[in-house]
Parts: C-alpha cells; structure tokens; sequence
C-alpha cells in the first residue's frame, strides 16, 4: 500500500487502481419473505380498487364536463381587483384570519401544557390521571375543528370569536399530544440523575422536563400557528369571520371574479406564514 | 500537566479508617432481574473518608449495586444502610443520604452549571421554593456557588451546562451530588467517557473528597490502573459475587485475569 506513495518513474505508470476485491456472497431471501410482500401488495390493490369504486372516480366524466369548468373560470377572470368593494376588505378579513389563528393558538397553550405534562410517560406516574388526560386529549382531537365553531357559533353568535374558541380546544388536543411526545422522547438521564437527589415529580418537571424541550416545544407551536391560520379560514366558512367568510360569500353571490382575487390573498397569506415559521424554526434548531 | 501526577499510592487501605465510622453498609444483597441473578450476596462497607474502586467485568453487577443503594433498583434481600439509616427496597421511596454521578453525567445541558448544582438540593426543598428556578433561596444560590468552588468551576457559574467539556461538566455533576449534602458519594464509571487528563482531574476530585471531606466514596471503574493509583481498596466483582477485597497495591494480574476473563458463562 505504502508504495503507492512514492512518484513512479518512467512512462510506464502503475496501474491505477489494484485495490482488493472480494466477492459478495448471496443474500439468503427467505419464501415467506416473498409470500408477505405479496399478500401486502394484493392488499393494497384491493383497497385502492375500492377506493376508486366507493368515490365514483372517472377521469371521462370529467373529460366530458369541461365547459362547466371553462365557464366558472371565464367567470373568474379577469378578477375583481376593486380597490373599496374587494381589495381592501379582503385584507381585513385576512387580519382577522390571521388574528383567529395568533390567539387560537397563543390561548391554548395553558391547557395543552397541562395537559401534556398530565399525560406524558416523562412526567405523569399516576397511570389514572395519565389514562384520563390521554382522553380528553384524544376527544379535543378528534372533534373538528369546524364542528366546535358550528357549536360556540350558537353560543355567541356568528364571528371570530366563535373561530377562536374552536381553534382554543381543537389545537389543545393535538399540541398537548404533541408536546408530551416531545418529552416522551427526551434522554431520561438528567430525570434518573435528580430522582435520586431526591426530587419529586413536580420538581423535575419544572427543573429538567420543561427547560429541556423548550426548543422542541417552540417549533412545534409554530408548526400548529402554521396549521390554526389555515384552518381558521374553513372556520371562515361556517361563519367564523375572516377571508374564508368572504370566499364564502361571493361563491354564494356567484362573485367568481371577487372569489379568485381572495384566493389569491389567501395563497399570499399562507405562504408567508408558512415562510416565516419556517424560518423561525430553522434558526431553532439551529 | 501536573494534575495528571498521581498522589503517592495510599500505603493504609484498610487500617487507616478503623476509628472512622461506616458510612455505607450492604449485607447479603441479592437482586434479581426475572432468572437472572444479578447479585448474590455481596456484602460491602465503605467508611467516611475511603475511596473504593468497583471493577468487575461487563454485567458483573457493579452498577447494579449502586442503584440498589440510591433506589434505581429494587431490592431483592439482603440489607443497605447509608449514614445508618436503613434503605427502603423499593424503588421510588428513598432517602438523600446517597447522592450519584453517571458515565453519561446526566446535566440539564440548557440551563446554566449553577441552576443545574442548585437542583442537587431539590429533595430538601418544599415545593413552595423550588417551583421555579427564581424561587430558590439565596442561601441555596450561594452553596451551590461553593460546591462550585470545590470543584474549580466558580468561574464558569452563569454559563449553559452543555457548552462545557466533558471533564467540566463530570465535575459540575460532583458539584449537584455535594450541593445534596450527602454524606456518600457513588460514581458509575465517572471517567469512562473521559479523556486521560480530564479522568485524572475527576479521580483527584473524588480523592479529595474523600480525604478533605470525609465522604465515603464508592466509584465502579474499568481500568484497574486508576484503581491502584487513586483507591484506598479494591473491590472485585465476578457475576454478582465478590472475588476481592484489598488494597490496590495487592491486586494482581492473575486477580484481574479471573475478573475479566472472556467468555464466562
């Protein structure tokens, strides 16, 4: 190896490349191998054939209804750009859009981090309040957003607050779900290191748990930021307030040209949004 | 680098702590993990002031002994009794007599070195000073700063845990256990993640805590070299049993080659 070092003299070089080689032997591939990706791959074509039989798909219905498409977007453009009637309460409504989704989320971060420290392996040993927070974790989650804005819209009537009282609960559940895996996922060694200085549960949560996963915790509520403003424009729909609200309304009063000119705010609104917690995460991590 | 010269080799072991009090007794104890016997009987004494070394090869049991003795591990039988009080064989119900170090040293890597010594003494605390890190007493603040002291890290109180070298933070981890004020210090592998000067600083630590201080130090080591230079005895551990008990000077290499032979079981 060590000759290789050396300048070789003369015209004729080494050769140049002599290294070792050895053959790879065969990798034994067991049958049931074979047999298992087999069944899971007829399994995935059966329910994909389902699927497409259950949502009716057809690509030449689709063909074939071209002009009602042409039409709705002949309609749309050239768009609505009116500075009084369109432009400027479109962005109002996005202020508010924007507005649902900061206090959605900022307002939920009590609950969900009690929530997530009741309900994480890393700081509940009670298994009982533990089993009880994983349930309210999961029923916050697994209703709708859209179905507890339909429900606090009859309490205080149409308006954001309605859309933020929906995001407050929706985004516990799943934050709280979220955080208390981030401390899940946390090196137990500090935890072991201060139980045997004596520390109680309580107090490792405030001494190690916690500052431990501020980092995780931070990029996680930017991520769901990211998520409340999105969906505080479905809330919009259902009569939340918001750009959603308008996009709603003009696709009632057939304002196709109005509808594309906030959708196009929307798309405006989301990008930054989800540009700059991009960022903010980054530099986290960082 | 003077810190890496070895004091003497300790000439007593045995007879110099016959008037000092023990401060760590383990009679017969036994713990088993399912069918495995982890230890079988070991009995041990460290006095106030010694410095034993724990070899024994990989799952010998060594570690196992230290959790047993700060309540990581159940007790199987058998009896600990740290600063005479009686341990609980439970895990989860403990006492503070006996405070910890780790190979991994186990820091808040975010919070400063000074909260992470002060959280040494979170066991005496009531909840009401210690909800926060600023509901810390002042005197909690100002020890903690001493420990600091005592290890030769006052300097570096404000900074974050995980911006110091591992030999830094081994010794911030030496200062959390003597901010618990425990009258026995365990160390499990404390140099083994260790470069040689920074495991030479730790070992004169824990030395002179021991010497200056009177603590009875218990540190599982896995280079007998270490064990011959810094300890007052050896103790050798073969499956859960004790091979050995003796000063260093007598260790033998025919000791260390039952202790680590290969292949055993």
């Amino acid at each position: 190896m060590s000759l290789n070092l050396l300048p070789t003299p003369g015209p004729a070089a080494a050769p140049p490349s002599s290294a070792r080689r050895l053959a790879v032997p065969p990798r034994r591939r067991g049958v049931g191998g074979t047999v298992t990706a087999l069944v899971v791959i007829a399994l995935l074509v059966a329910a994909h054939a389902w699927g497409w039989k259950t949502t009716e798909f057809s690509l030449p219905q689709l063909a074939a209804g071209w002009q009602g498409m042409v039409g709705f977007l002949s309609d749309a453009f050239p768009m609505d750009l009116d500075w009084e009637s369109v432009v400027l309460p479109g962005l109002q409504a996005c202020g508010v859009t924007l507005a649902i989704g900061l206090m959605g989320t900022t307002l939920s971060i009590p609950s969900s981090l009690l929530l997530a420290v009741l309900g994480s392996r890393a700081t509940s040993r009670n298994p009982i309040v533990y089993q009880v927070a994983r349930a309210i974790m999961s029923f916050f989650r697994a209703v709708p957003d859209i179905v507890f804005a339909l429900i606090f819209v009859t309490a205080v009537g149409l308006g954001p607050f309605a859309g933020v009282l929906a995001l407050i609960l929706h985004n516990t559940g799943v934050m709280a779900k979220l955080w208390s895996e981030a401390m899940e996922e946390m090196d137990q060694g500090p935890v072991q290191a201060l139980r045997v200085a004596g520390a109680s549960s309580a107090q490792i949560t405030t001494h190690v748990v916690i500052p431990s996963v501020i980092p995780q915790f931070t990029g996680l509520l930017l991520y769901r930021f990211d998520v409340n403003v999105r969906s505080s424009l479905v809330l919009g729909l259902v009569g939340a307030g918001g750009i959603g609200f308008l996009i709603n309304q003009s696709i009632s009063l057939f304002k196709f040209d109005q509808m594309m000119t906030y959708i196009l705010m929307v798309l405006v609104l989301v990008i930054v949004v989800d540009v700059l917690s991009g960022m903010i995460r980054k530099r986290l991590n960082a | 680098m003077s810190l890496a010269t070895p004091t003497t080799p300790r000439l007593s072991g045995p007879t110099q702590g016959n008037d000092a009090a023990t401060a760590l007794a383990i009679t017969g104890l036994r713990k088993t993990y399912g069918e495995r016997t982890v230890l079988d009987g070991v009995n041990l004494e460290v006095k106030a002031g010694e410095l034993i070394a724990l070899l024994g090869a990989n799952g010998s049991g060594k570690s196992t002994v230290l959790k047993c003795v700060v309540g990581l591990a159940d007790i199987d039988g058998g009896a600990v009794e740290v600063a005479g009080h009686r341990v609980d064989g439970h895990a989860g119900r403990k006492h503070h007599d006996a405070a910890m170090v780790f190979q991994q040293i186990h820091l808040v890597k975010r919070s400063t070195v000074l909260e992470n010594v002060c959280s040494g003494a979170l066991g005496r605390l009531p909840y009401s000073r210690s909800w926060s890190r600023s509901a810390f007493p002042k005197e909690l603040r100002e020890e903690a700063m001493a420990c600091l002291d005592r290890v030769g890290l006052a300097d570096r109180a404000h900074d974050r845990a995980g911006s110091l070298s591992g030999g830094q933070q081994q010794r911030v981890a030496i200062a959390r256990a003597l901010c618990q004020r425990a009258p026995v210090l365990l160390a499990d592998e404390p140099v083994s993640a260790l470069d040689p000067a920074a495991a030479e600083q730790v070992m004169e630590l824990l030395r002179s805590l021991a010497d200056d201080d009177h603590m009875a130090v218990a540190a599982v080591l896995h280079q007998p070299d270490l064990a011959r230079r810094w300890a007052d005895r050896a103790v050798g551990l073969i499956r859960g049993q004790l091979s050995f008990s003796c000063p260093p000077t007598e260790l033998t290499e025919q000791m260390l080659g039952e202790l680590y032979a290969p292949d055993r079981g």
